[in-house]
């Protein structure tokens, strides 16, 4: 039996210490639960610039590919180099927020129209393939 | 001591999953529960069909993607992980790898095979392509990780895709594997 596709269609591509919060920080994780987004997270900030590097690089691959799909992509927090990385995959400025607080990151993400992935998306008529 | 676990990117995301595939808006919690339960670090690793087939791709078989180009890619994704991996590694730290059990690229116990299958994607559904085996990308990474000498990684794969997924079942497995 096939299954219904639960997808959101929102991605969020969030600073790692909001989802390894240290103590008492800020912990997005249920909040982004809760509102139904996925998640892309950015590298640590502790990492070195040669291990942060490729994986910013996969980073903005793969949200060039939501993007141009359609996808409610926005960045939570800040990461040094992801503007460069998206750049280079030529992906344009995304709406970015710095939450202080949950209420903050709920109120922003209530706020945000709905994906044109949603909107846009029709079903093609099926044409018959002429046989070979 | 809770260490860092590298989770299959679809299991913070389930917008990246083949069309029909997602079983949840975006993160899959009864992972993210436990690993947070455990006190555990979260590292999303990359998706390797995502990033090379992209959001349009056909549901696919082991055999699909096993070609040389697909292979290149998943070790330049292995590589960037296995750099994070080994920051981890060289701090003393426990590094699990969590992967999709039924996944092409990131089975770690089971994967998906059929070496017919190609041409137009008809097929019936629930026909068996589940097969015992590594997916490639985990198989690359594994390779990457064995390279550059970093041993004692462990491996577990999530079953949510498998018919016969239980999600009580599974707690009790990755608690277990956890707690090792």
């Amino acid at each position: 039996m096939r299954r219904r596709d639960k997808r959101s269609y929102r991605v969020a591509l969030v600073a790692d210490r909001y989802l390894n919060p240290p103590a008492r920080g800020l912990d997005v994780i249920p909040i982004l639960l809760e509102a139904g987004w996925g998640v892309i997270q950015l590298p640590a900030d502790a990492y070195p610039r040669e291990v942060a590097g490729p994986l910013l690089e996969q980073v903005a691959e793969q949200t060039e590919e939501f993007h141009r799909h359609g996808y409610d992509v926005v960045v939570i927090g800040r990461r040094a180099g992801l503007k460069e990385a998206l750049a280079m995959a030529r992906v344009p400025r995304l709406d970015q927020f710095v939450p202080v607080n949950a209420d903050a990151l709920i109120a922003f993400l209530r706020e945000r129209p709905s994906p044109k992935a949603t909107t846009a998306r029709k079903r093609t008529r099926r044409v018959p393939v002429a046989d070979a | 001591m809770p260490g860092v676990a590298f989770v299959a990117h679809c299991l913070l995301n389930q917008n990246a999953k083949t069309r029909g595939g997602a079983r949840c808006p975006g993160i899959y919690s009864p992972l993210v529960d436990v690993l947070r339960q455990k006190g555990w670090r979260i590292e999303q690793m990359p998706c390797p069909e995502l990033a090379f087939t992209g959001l349009n791709r056909f549901w696919a078989v082991r055999e699909q993607y096993d070609t040389t180009a697909f292979r290149k890619h998943c070790r330049r994704l292995a590589s960037a992980v296995a750099s994070a991996v080994d920051v981890h590694a060289k701090a003393g730290r426990d590094v699990v790898l969590v992967g999709i059990e039924g996944s092409p690229s990131m089975g770690v116990c089971i994967t998906s095979s059929d070496p017919e299958r190609a041409g137009l994607p008809e097929w019936p559904d629930g026909s068996d392509e589940l097969a015992p085996g590594e997916g490639i990308y985990i198989e690359e990474l594994r390779s990457e990780l064995a390279a550059r000498g970093i041993t004692g990684t462990r491996l577990i794969g999530i079953t949510h895709q498998l018919p016969d997924h239980d999600r009580h079942d599974e707690r009790t497995r990755l608690e277990a594997f956890l707690a090792r």
